[in-house]
């Protein structure tokens, strides 16, 4: 059945042209240009300039825009070896140790050659260990040299007791953030994730010691990650992850969907998947069969799938960088919100909110500890 | 068409609306701002650019708006805005056009790797690149103005553009900050220089910008190779030496310079390797413009 697409012309431009890699041949300069702005506000220009590269197409369009893809694309090879030697670096500091370290997100997208890891943007190593070795971990790299940022008493609290990752590490000679996760949410969300079975399937990559997230796994993060952890405002190249992942590791395994929809039954983790599958084959058009959330345990009700329907892609899709919209706007404070109630109590959250907007004011009273 | 062609109300109009886009070098950009103090100083500081062709691709989006402050509710403030996001915290409106030239730098630094950036001032005299790369005390941004009133093309007192495959530089004339007592330096040596408004207070002292010189706006798709590069230094009182450096020692220095030499890894490798063996290497010590500018006369006449 055909809809009419009511969306705004410039999430029909970017969207069309992920799907559609090879219709921005037929693009005018115009739409170029306002292609190039959107794709680097939603910090896609690296990931379509590998898409273009791999089609042999970077030549036949205008070369301002090959230009300012083709820098994308190494910039982001840059980062990805930078972030690769820091994993590399992690691995030295902790040899001998055993300490199992799992690789979460953009480095373990790398490491395993998936199709969304060409020209994907990213700053941080994601480590995922067990709350038992975190102490280790953390000491032997402070031995090492890295070291945390300088971080108000507030701040130092947070990331100890209501967060699932310690401090972010850094290298003084390098600028590659570490974080280390002990769980994959907040322990404080409504949302219970357990990390164990987590740390159990993950898979051996190559080296001794480095480990990646089974394939089920690695999806079931990407979705907890959009629709449980983060705000979801820009945030559409973390859908586009998570549908490369679908369609590759359908194509790889014949009962991949089956086995990840009785994962996230299992895990209790219906409702991230409900949406990540939803938006994906809303936004992204994902091969996906139609009732496959269906078969999910958890699903949220028919009012939060209404305005998630209406919200979710405006906050995904970047604004119009000249004119943007006041209705994108409100969808995303009220996901920011959404995101900040799933991940602490109210008694909790009021007073962080509260805090944050203070600083945002007097951004001089958030002294430093020591 | 060029920005002196409008008048101050078309200019106006633009800026406030759709935008500015000119020409800079090889990019385009697109200039907003509601401003009208700042409109009147891009009026005669950007006369002689030319605008971008209404088909064409425009790379750089910038903007400068006006801000409030809950914290200083009685100052004036501006925010530069790149595709709507602000990378500096607001400043007085006093400094809106340091800060647009700033922010414009800024972008072209950070997002630019298909060529190799130098920090470094260019110029062009028969038909080669002087490369003038920046060190501290280098004081290139005066050398550099003190050449173009001199003969010498502008190609850019901030950024060596260098296609790493073919060696070619890109001309990216744009305003030139001089700072602090270089504005009086440059006052009394170059009566003829067009510079804008004193600007006190800004990060880096009080600027004031050199308008290029219409030749060389005008010529900014002429490229170059390059054949000397030239590590200047001001002292006061020195004797003039012009001495040569060895490659190894240029290359380091280059090297380091280079806003995005780690970012292009290898290709900046051979690119900085061919670079230095092609070119004449040198330190210059001087004191005062006159001999300074003799010596290097005699090292770009052959």
């Amino acid at each position: 059945m055909a809809k009419v697409d009511t969306r705004p012309d410039h999430h029909r431009l970017l969207l069309e042209t992920i799907v559609q890699p090879a219709s921005l041949t037929g693009y005018d300069n115009r739409q170029w240009e306002l292609l190039l702005r959107l794709a680097r506000r939603a910090q896609l220009s690296g990931y379509l300039a590998a898409k273009l590269e791999k089609d042999g197409l970077l030549d036949s369009i205008p070369a301002r825009a090959s230009n300012l893809l083709r820098s994308s694309l190494i910039q982001a090879r840059k980062q990805q070896q930078s972030v690769s030697w820091e994993l590399n670096r992690v691995m030295w500091a902790l040899d001998g140790q055993e300490i199992p370290v799992i690789v979460l997100k953009g480095m373990a997208y790398l490491l395993q050659d998936l199709p969304n890891a060409p020209g994907r943007m990213f700053a941080d190593l994601d480590l995922l260990v067990s709350k038992e070795n975190l102490g280790q971990i953390e000491s032997s790299l402070l031995k090492k040299g890295w070291q945390h940022h300088a971080l108000t008493d507030y701040d130092e609290r947070y990331y100890r007791e209501w967060s699932h990752e310690i401090p972010a590490l850094v290298h003084p000679e390098r600028s590659v953030e570490v974080d280390v996760h002990h769980t994959l949410s907040s322990p404080l969300g409504k949302l219970k994730i357990d990390p164990l079975p987590f740390r159990e399937a993950a898979v051996k990559v190559k080296d001794a010691g480095i480990y990646v997230l089974s394939p089920e796994d690695m999806v079931l993060h990407c979705a907890v990650n959009l629709f449980q952890n983060n705000e979801l405002a820009d945030d559409l190249r973390h859908l586009l992850d998570f549908h490369e992942m679908m369609l590759f590791f359908s194509s790889q395994q014949p009962f991949f969907q089956q086995k990840l929809i009785e994962r996230a039954n299992q895990l209790g983790l219906g409702n991230p998947l409900f949406y990540s599958l939803y938006f994906s084959r809303l936004l992204l058009r994902s091969a996906i069969p139609d009732d496959l959330e269906k078969q999910l345990d958890r699903q949220p009700g028919w009012l939060a799938r209404r305005v998630m329907h209406h919200c979710v892609p405006l906050a995904l899709l970047p604004q119009h960088p000249d004119h943007p919209s006041r209705m994108a706007g409100y969808a995303r404070m009220w996901l920011y919100w959404r995101s900040h109630w799933l991940r602490m109590p109210l008694y909790r959250l009021v007073p962080h909110l509260a805090y944050k907007f203070y600083l945002s004011v007097f951004p001089a009273r958030a002294e430093t500890s020591k | 068409m060029k920005v002196e062609q409008f008048s101050l109300d078309q200019l106006r109009t633009l800026l406030a609306g759709s935008g500015l886009r000119v020409k800079a070098g090889p990019f385009n950009l697109s200039i907003q701002t509601c401003l009208p103090s700042l409109t009147d100083q891009l009026y005669r500081m950007y006369s002689h650019y030319s605008l971008v062709d209404e088909t064409e691709i425009a790379e750089f989006h910038v903007r400068i708006i006006p801000k409030h402050s809950i914290r200083r509710p009685f100052v004036r403030l501006i925010q530069f805005q790149v595709d709507g996001r602000a990378p500096f915290p607001p400043v007085p409106v006093e400094q809106a056009l340091a800060t647009l030239e700033w922010g414009i730098n800024l972008v072209i630094a950070m997002r630019v790797n298909h060529l190799l950036l130098f920090h470094s001032a260019a110029v062009e005299r028969n038909g080669h690149v002087l490369l003038l790369p920046a060190w501290p005390g280098s004081g290139k941004t005066t050398l550099c103005t003190a050449l173009i009133h001199r003969g010498y093309r502008l190609f850019s007192d901030e950024f060596g553009l260098m296609d790493p495959q073919s060696g070619e530089f890109f001309p990216l004339p744009r305003l030139m900050p001089l700072k602090n007592q270089s504005i009086g330096v440059i006052r009394d040596y170059l009566p003829e220089a067009v510079l804008g408004p004193e600007i006190p207070g800004t990060l880096k002292g009080t600027v004031a910008h050199v308008r290029p010189p219409q030749e060389s706006i005008e010529r900014a798709d002429e490229t170059a190779k390059p054949r000397w590069i030239v590590f200047p230094k001001w002292s006061a009182g020195a004797a003039l030496r012009l001495e040569s450096l060895p490659q190894s020692e240029a290359f380091l220095l280059l090297a380091t310079n280079a806003f995005n030499y780690e970012v292009l890894g290898e290709t900046a490798f051979d690119a900085v390797t061919s670079l230095v063996r092609n070119c004449e290497c040198r330190k210059l010590v001087y004191s005062d413009f006159d001999s300074a500018l003799a010596a290097l006369d005699e090292l770009t006449d052959g």
